[in-house]
Formats: structure tokens, sequence, C-alpha cells
């Protein structure tokens, strides 16, 4: 986080316009990839993502199986122009660990123990970053995860509280995340109300966390019907369901 | 799901139509699958491009940064492509380093805008010796239903098209767009039992003997070639199959491309 | 239409009545998975996707993927690996490690029945009689979710199909179906059940399948007129 040399509130209002509580438009397709077993495409902003899942399959390496449980394979990866500066393509340390966070934040609805020794694989690609990557990476993987016909307790959704000149906001975007003074993304099981994830990156007060707490929540309860409209929206429509 | 393994026995089924003059999905044996181009989906990107053909789809972005120059060529701008076949496109592909696949398709993709000299990269000349422009053509693919190829090079050189060069972003004084001099398209023309076809998807790609891809230029010249395939082939059928390469990269120019 | 639910949607409060892709919680039935409520017995989520997971007396369409002596290794599009052991041929067979592949060889298709599912997941599997496909026909592959849509209630889906186009059609219970007759009846045959795969979800499918085999004649059929 850069220092907050840029005023990021003018006038009681964000830069884009948007209110403290207001998330950015959000676009959400079901099943557009042929070769997965499911898949899901969302747009936040101007982050788009994609997520692709494949199994329950074997899993290789052999020794990597659980002979209890299946074992869930997380990938996130950022396309080499998803960013202003080209990434260098490939894993590095900030990929992997959000690979495992978020891998961490689906875990718990999934049931693994119905596939002993298998890896369910899930992927998802950042086509274009706008802070809250990882964000909309859950949230379509979890889309992708329910595509792909695997058991599930309930869909987990995910969204980012920031503090930006101040004020407590909600699904910072890039200038607010590079700038601002915490950033802060959780990701959350609607109906059971059960944070899955939760990274802070900052400073906040204990007020200042529990409110941004309850925002993000209340994001995530609005995410959580954008996503279940776009599953219900598929088999909607006559012989689109392949 | 589990494409592969009904392989055998689609290939008999791949070998059934084609000797028969059809095709699974009714395309006659010189027809491309429906083509979808869409430019400027990565605002982050100097340039960017979403190539679909059929099912196929692959995402291509152009990024414009200043950095050293080789030794040899001081005066001269960088190209590097790179091709990633993530694991999301297919359930073949796998994580982890680039293997032979996706080296292959990037210098493919490479030879073609390389051999063609599409991009003056003389004049992406900063400071001799010291700074150049970089161009970074970075192939991204998304679903894999064959001939990735042909996608990926129309996705380059659409990408390639219309870039302003970011001279402010990197605090150089100067306005310039990227100089593209020709369109290379590439073709690939599969060798099945004989009978020659374009654009293959996976099942014929899976069945193809052979495999040719031919890149081709406004006035026809070839910038570059790549044969894939188990067995050889006889001069008369490279011509041919270069002669169909030629012909239907002019129509999907003249379709897809605007004139330079 | 049917209703179409997510993980994690409440059904009902009628938790006796909880059946297969529901999960009961709080005195609640909730979907455990995304597909469409069925209620006209117990309370079922049939998903629309989804892989196929073996269940005794299944039978299923297979590849050899692996001989490995007393076994042959068997791709049946489940999560598993099956297994095919060589006292299957019969005892009086003299099967050694050498000429496993005279009976059965690598890429071959077979018709089994699933004998064993154990805790570990191996799979035992048993010969069906016409077990060898010989690569004679075409086979297609669905989600095996779509199976019971494709074979209909009390056979009539798949009734109408083999009668409509004349062909034979086996749909095996992991989703992948083996169609043989003529080239034109077979090709009807595919795009129908491709259709029917793709409609899964909707309500009134025998009959708008009827329909679009109506006017379909099969070259049987056609022969006749002609002479």
């Amino acid at each position: 986080m850069k220092e907050g040399k840029i005023e990021l509130i003018k006038d009681g209002a964000r830069l884009s316009g948007r209110g403290f509580e207001e998330l950015r438009p959000i676009k959400i397709e079901v099943g557009v990839l042929k070769r997965a077993d499911g898949s899901c495409y969302f747009e936040l902003g101007d982050n788009k993502a994609i997520a692709a899942v494949y199994g329950p399959r074997e899993m290789h390496p052999r020794h990597f199986q659980n002979a209890k449980r299946a074992v869930v394979k997380y990938r996130y990866n950022m396309a080499p122009f998803s960013v202003d500066d080209r990434k260098r393509p490939g894993p590095d340390r900030r990929s992997q660990e959000i690979s495992m966070v978020s891998r961490k934040a689906l875990d718990p609805v999934i049931l693994r123990e119905l596939y002993p020794k298998t890896a369910i694989e899930v992927y998802v690609e950042v086509l274009q970053s706008d802070a809250g990557t990882r964000t909309a990476g859950i949230n379509a993987a979890s889309v992708a995860l329910a595509d792909a016909g695997i058991p599930m307790r309930d869909l987990v959704s995910s969204v980012a509280i920031g503090k930006i000149d101040g004020e407590v906001v909600l699904d910072l975007d890039a200038k607010e995340d590079n700038f601002g003074e915490a950033d802060m993304p959780i990701a959350m099981v609607a109906r059971t109300n059960t944070i899955t994830l939760l990274q802070m990156d900052g400073r906040l007060k204990k007020e200042e966390f529990e409110r941004g707490l309850k925002l993000a929540m209340n994001g995530c309860r609005k995410i959580y019907e954008l996503q279940k409209a776009a599953l219900v929206e598929k088999y909607s429509k006559n012989g689109n369901g392949a | 799901m589990g494409q592969e393994v009904i392989e055998d026995i689609r290939k008999d089924y791949v070998y059934d139509l084609i000797e028969n003059g059809k095709r699974a999905d009714g395309r006659g044996f010189l027809d491309f699958r429906d083509i979808v181009v869409e430019r400027d989906l990565i605002n982050k990107a100097e340039g960017s491009t979403r190539v679909q053909i059929g099912d196929t789809v692959v995402l291509v972005g152009v990024k414009v940064e200043p950095g050293t120059p080789f030794p040899d060529t001081p005066n001269k701008g960088v190209l590097m492509t790179n091709a990633e076949l993530v694991p999301l496109a297919s359930p073949e592909f796998e994580s982890g380093p680039p293997g032979e696949d996706s080296i292959e398709l990037a210098r493919v993709v490479d030879r073609g805008i390389r051999g063609s000299e599409t991009i003056d990269l003389e004049a992406l000349c900063i400071e001799e010796g010291e700074k150049v422009w970089m161009v970074f053509i970075d192939i991204h693919t998304l679903d894999n239903d064959g001939n990735l190829v042909d996608a990926a090079a129309l996705g380059a050189i659409t990408s390639l098209l219309n870039i302003d060069i970011p001279y402010e972003q990197y605090g150089l004084t100067g306005k310039d767009t990227l100089h593209i001099r020709d369109t290379p398209v590439a073709v690939t023309v599969a060798e099945i039992r004989g009978n020659l076809l374009v654009d293959p998807n996976v099942a014929e790609e899976s069945a193809a003997t052979n495999k040719l891809t031919v890149i081709s230029n406004v006035d026809g010249s070839i910038s570059g070639l790549q044969k894939s395939g188990s067995t050889g082939l006889t001069e008369e059928m490279i011509v041919k199959m270069t002669e169909i390469g030629i012909e239907k990269a002019r129509e999907i120019r003249e379709k897809y491309l605007p004139k330079i | 239409m049917y209703k179409v639910v997510v993980p994690g949607d409440f059904i009902s409060t009628e938790v006796n009545r909880a059946g297969e892709g529901t999960y009961v919680e709080d005195g609640n039935v909730y979907a455990l998975k995304y597909g469409v409520v069925d209620d006209r017995g117990a309370i079922k989520v049939v998903a629309l996707s989804g892989k196929y997971m073996p269940v005794n007396g299944d039978v299923v369409i297979g590849k050899i993927s692996e001989i490995s002596f007393p076994y042959w290794i068997v791709d049946i599009a489940a999560p598993y690996e099956a297994r095919l052991r060589k006292s299957e041929f019969g005892r009086g067979e003299n099967i050694d490690f050498g000429n496993m592949c005279e009976y059965l060889d690598i890429d071959d298709l077979i018709v089994a029945k699933v004998m064993n599912v154990d805790v570990m997941m191996r799979i035992d599997l048993a010969l069906k009689n016409e077990f060898k496909m010989d690569g004679i026909g075409r086979l297609i592959e669905v989600s095996p979710t779509k199976v019971p849509r494709i074979i209909g209630r009390s056979g009539s889906m798949i009734k109408l199909l083999k009668d409509k186009c004349n062909c034979f059609i086996f749909v095996a219970k992991n989703g992948r179906i083996w169609i043989k007759g003529r080239s034109a009846d077979m090709d009807i045959a595919s795009q129908t059940v491709m259709k029917i795969a793709n409609e899964a979800h909707t309500s009134g499918l025998t009959d708008r399948i009827a329909q679009f085999l109506d006017s379909y004649k099969s070259e049987k059929e056609r022969d006749k007129v002609e002479e």
C-alpha cells in the first residue's frame, strides 16, 4: 500500500461515484467452457476472471491421494497481460498464497468424503485485474463447482472491504487499493453466515474492523443472490444444458 | 468429459465420415468453423483480442514496455511471444513450466510475425544500445477444441493493429503507434488418409496423420511453415496444402483484418 | 419446467422425505447439488452434471487401459479405475501373463457389470454376455446424470428411439451409449440422444422428442417405400 497522497473521497463520494456500501457492477455466466466439467465467467468492475473445474478424477501423483476424501486443488493464475506492468508467466509466491487461501475458503462446503482418493481441480485464470481478483476467483470457482455437479452444502461468496481516506468502504478498486489505508477480503457461506476466508492488509481500528466485517458480509449476501440467479438462469432456457 | 477414452472409436467415426466426404459438424473440407474476433477486451493491455473458432477460444494480449535491446541488435526493438496452455482449457493440459506444445505454439506464431517483418522493429529504438520498446505477445488458451495455432495467430495480428506506444506511462516523451507492415494469417491444413481439410477440431486433430500450418502474407508470400505428424508428405501434397493455406488465409484476411 | 435449485437452497421441512441430492440440517431439507427438484416420491435433487459413481449391479461400458496380471484395468468414466479378473473368462482357459492381451487388449471396449465396490474404492467387474464391442457402431458419451432421461419412464424414451431410428442402442449407467445401425440412422439416433441430454431438465420431453422424430423415416423404411 502506497502513501495516501491521492484524494480518494471528494465531497463525500468515491472517485468512481460509487456509494460507500456499493459493489462494482457484476456479470456472471455459467458453463462458458466446453472442455471443463464446470465453468464460470465472473466480472467485478474491471476484473475479469474465469474458473474451470475438472473432476473428481484420479489424483496424480498417487502419493498425494487421501484415502478418506477428495483433495481439492486450486490454481490461481494471472494472465501476463492482466496488469499494467506485464506479469511474468507462471506461479509466484503471491499466486501460491492466494491459491491456498482460496482453496481453504471452498473446502468446508464440498462433500469431499464422497470421493476418497480423488482430486477436484479448480483452475482460475485472471484475465484482467483491478483489485479484488482473489474474491472474483472464489466467486467464479464456487459457481463452477456447482456447475460441475460437485455435492456442496452451500455456495461460497467473496468480497473485500477497505479503508480509504478514513472511511470504511465496500469492494476497493485498484486505485483505492493502491492508495488506501486497508484492504480486507473475506469469503462467506451465505446460508450459515460462516466466514471461510479472512485476510487483512493495512491498518484498521477495532471498531472499523467490526463495521467492515458486517459490510463485507452484506456484500457477500448480494453476490450470493447473483451467483444463484446465474445458475438458475442456465436451466431456465430450453436446450442449453449440455 | 472423458473425450480421450472414446478416441479410438471416434477416430473410426472421423475416418468413416471423411471417406464419405463428410465432417461430423456438417462442414465442407475447406470450411472453417464460425470465427468470432473481439478486440480490446483487456484494457490493461495495449492490444488484446479474443478469437473463437467453433468451440476453441484463445485470448491474446500484447503489452509494450521499455527494456534493454539484445547486444547484437542494439537499434532494434524486441519481440517476445509466449503461450500458456493453461489447465483450465483442456483436461489434457497440466500446470507447470511450458511444455513442448506451448513452446511450439508460441514459436510458430512468433515466426509468422517475425518472418513477414510485420513489426518495424527499428522504429522501436528509443536510445541505441540502451533502451528500446519490447513487444510481448501473450497467448492464453481458454478452451481447446482444436486448431489453437490459427486462432492464436489471428489473435496476435489483430492485437498488434492500432497500438499506441505508451510513452507517457513510462515517463518518456514521444507519441507513436506501432508500425504494422503486413497481416500474416495462419491456416492449418490437416491430412486424414489422403484427404485435406482445414481448421481441424480436437477429434480430427487426433485422427490426422499430418498437419501443416501455413502462415502467409498480404502479397501471398509465406512467412512461416510448421509440419507436424507421424509420417512423411509428398511434394505434391505439400504444394497442395500450401495452396489451400494461402487461399484460406486470403479469405480470412479479407473478412477479419483491415487493409494495411 | 422443474424447479432449479443450487447447493444450500432450502427445499422443505419434511425431513423424513429427504432423498438423494439433499441433506438435512436444523430440521430442514437443503439441496446438496445444483439440479432440479423431483418430489414425486422422496424429495430428490436430480443433478444435471457430474461424474459417474459406480454402484453394485450397474452395467457400464469400459475401456481396457492396462494389463496387470491377473487383472485387466478398465476405465469406466468414473473417478476410479475398475478391474476385471482373468477368471472372468472361465477356469478352463489357460490365461497367463503373456497371453492376456489375446483375450482383451489395451483400448478394447467392453460391456461389464459392477460386482463390488469396496471401501478403498476398488471396483470389480464381471463380463456381460455380449461384452466385446469390436469397434462396431458408434459410441457417444453424455453426463451419467442424463441416463434416466434417455431411458425414460419404464423405458418409454429408449423404446421410441430404437423404433424410430431402427438402431441397436445400449445405454450404459456410466453415460456411454453404444449405437449400431445404418449410417444415416446412427446420425439421427446420436442427434436425438444429444437433444435429450441437452433438454433433460425440461418437462414434456418425450412428446417433443416424438415430434422431432415424427418425420424421420429410417433407411429400412425408405427402402420399403422405394420397392
